[in-house]
């Protein structure tokens, strides 16, 4: 008996916590009528770390290696949104220079989050060969970012004040050379993927998130703006160096699977053009800010900082209670928002859908378990 | 400007303090100081003018306190709405699930991790640890791990 309250006609059916394409640990205890599913409950916590208690018990440099552990696939825009928290607590200004590397390295870890996406997505619905396309192109941006940060994945880059390390001509030639070849694939992925009528009819009409579903779960991110709402942390509430630049909020329309794919590949080129125009614009000065105490320690307080994670919205709270220590961290994750929501879209529909549905929202899941 | 929308959907409703932030330092437009009482009717307003909630959490500020925190965004306009709540230890807190469906998960990991009861909520069971866990690890007397500054 996996649970009580289901009724004879109906049985339980769990997706995961051990399954590929829920992309981590992640259960979905469905109530199946048949092919449909009446009910659907996520269950999660699988891989709960402890990342907001273990804040509480050292002191702001030492929290942030954890950073790159939440969202491993966007680690940088975790490094941002909790370096900027503490850069306000303690009123610290990052140089331009280091706020354009910013901007070029978390632009390019969102083109690596984006391309994992859509090849693993496109798996998941069966379709084998753009996954290797994806994952040729990310592991060129691998390289680039190496190169830099000296990790491939869980990055710990950023610093309070600015960057460590300052980009090299190599770098800045193999980023511009990779944006020469992206562009150039786009018409390999428009033709194998998105004009691909199976694709579309699979697609199309599938999970539809409404406006409404959209304010009641706090849904942000491609998942929010495929239903149309251009809502984009780096244009509405522009942070670092992104009002500098000139780029588009891509949206969709009707809010299916389809208008979220779409979504997402658009915006990889917007995150190309943001990265040309950055290095086009690069100026030269430090990259830390001068007078950075080492010992941290932030008059009482508290600061609730945005930004726009290939996911959605990373809200950092932190507290400070004027010791060395963060008195408390709460990270606001945007894949536990647009998680939430999957009973939601799940009810009623088919047990085949539940996968293309799960997989067309974007969860990390250890950036939900935290 | 929707922040005057919203305090002046707020006014009627008494609250202890409705003020205006100072952005640049702490990322909010308004802030608000309530009575735990007082949230569902907040909530309410705030979903009238389109907010979504963006994050709820509580602070363990006092041994015998609680501060609940409230993070309220709106897709619209740029206006974050910042709600605090003090909440006496054993106290029970009133839901909101039933007016933001996302609150839902977000009062059972505060349960989860500080023990705080919502009154009205329909599934109050924890999110992340485990069903059968003992402890709330973000009380400030759980100690988990030995200290790593000293």
């Amino acid at each position: 008996m996996i649970t009580s309250g289901i009724e004879e006609k109906t049985f339980a059916l769990n997706l995961g916590p051990q399954h590929p394409s829920t992309h981590g640990v992640l259960r979905v205890l469905l109530e199946m009528d048949g092919e449909y599913i009446v009910k659907a409950e996520p269950v999660i916590g699988y891989g709960h770390r402890g990342h907001e208690h273990m804040a509480e018990n050292r002191n702001y440099q030492q929290f942030l290696p954890n950073m790159g552990r939440v969202d491993y696939l966007h680690a940088l825009a975790f490094n941002q949104g909790y370096c900027m928290a503490v850069e306000k607590l303690i009123g610290v200004t990052v140089p331009e220079r280091a706020e354009f590397i910013r901007v070029i390295l978390n632009e390019m870890n969102r083109l690596t989050s984006h391309l994992l996406w859509v090849g693993a997505y496109l798996m998941d619905l069966g379709a084998f060969t753009p996954f290797l396309y994806c994952f040729d192109d990310r592991e060129r941006l691998l390289d680039l970012l190496d190169r830099i940060t000296g990790s491939r994945l869980t990055y710990c880059f950023f610093r309070f004040g600015g960057v460590p390390v300052d980009l090299d001509d190599e770098f800045i030639f193999g980023t511009r050379a990779f944006i020469k070849r992206l562009r150039s694939r786009w018409v390999d992925y428009d033709n194998l993927v998105t004009k691909n009528v199976i694709f579309i009819n699979r697609a199309r009409d599938v999970g539809i998130i409404t406006r409404e579903m959209a304010v009641q779960y706090g849904v942000t991110g491609p998942t929010l703006r495929g239903s149309g709402i251009p809502y984009d942390i780096r244009k509405s509430e522009p942070y670092s160096a992104y009002p500098l630049f000139d780029f588009e909020i891509p949206v969709g329309e009707n809010g299916d699977i389809l208008d979220r794919y779409v979504v997402r590949m658009r915006e990889m080129e917007q995150s190309l053009r943001i990265i040309e125009q950055a290095l086009d614009k690069l100026p030269n000065g430090p990259i830390m800010a001068e007078k950075v105490p080492k010992r941290l320690k932030p008059a009482a307080g508290e600061v609730y900082q945005a930004v726009e994670t290939a996911r959605g919205e990373f809200g950092c709270y932190v507290v400070s209670q004027g010791d060395i220590k963060p008195y408390r961290i709460k990270l606001r994750v945007p894949s536990f928002s647009n998680l939430s929501i999957l009973p939601e879209i799940l009810k009623d529909t088919l047990v085949a859908d539940a996968v293309a549905i799960l997989g067309s929202i974007d969860v990390v899941i250890p950036e939900i378990d935290r | 400007m929707l922040i005057d929308s919203i305090s002046k959907a707020l006014a009627p409703l008494n609250l202890e303090a409705v003020a205006s932030g100072d952005y640049a330092k702490t990322g909010y437009h308004l802030e608000v100081t309530a009575l735990p009482e007082q949230l569902p009717a907040i909530a309410q307003a705030l979903l009238q003018e389109n907010c979504f909630l963006a994050s709820f959490t509580a602070v363990h500020t006092g041994p015998e306190t609680f501060t609940l925190v409230y993070h309220f965004a709106s897709f619209d306009e740029l206006c974050r709405t910042a709600v605090h709540a003090t909440l006496p230890k054993g106290a029970e807190a009133p839901t909101i699930s039933h007016i933001y469906g996302g609150a839902d998960w977000y009062e059972r990991e505060v349960y989860d991790l500080y023990g705080i009861r919502f009154a009205g909520h329909p599934n109050l069971k924890r999110l992340l640890l485990p069903e059968d866990a003992d402890f709330h690890p973000l009380l400030k007397e759980f100690a988990a791990t030995a200290e790593t500054e000293k």
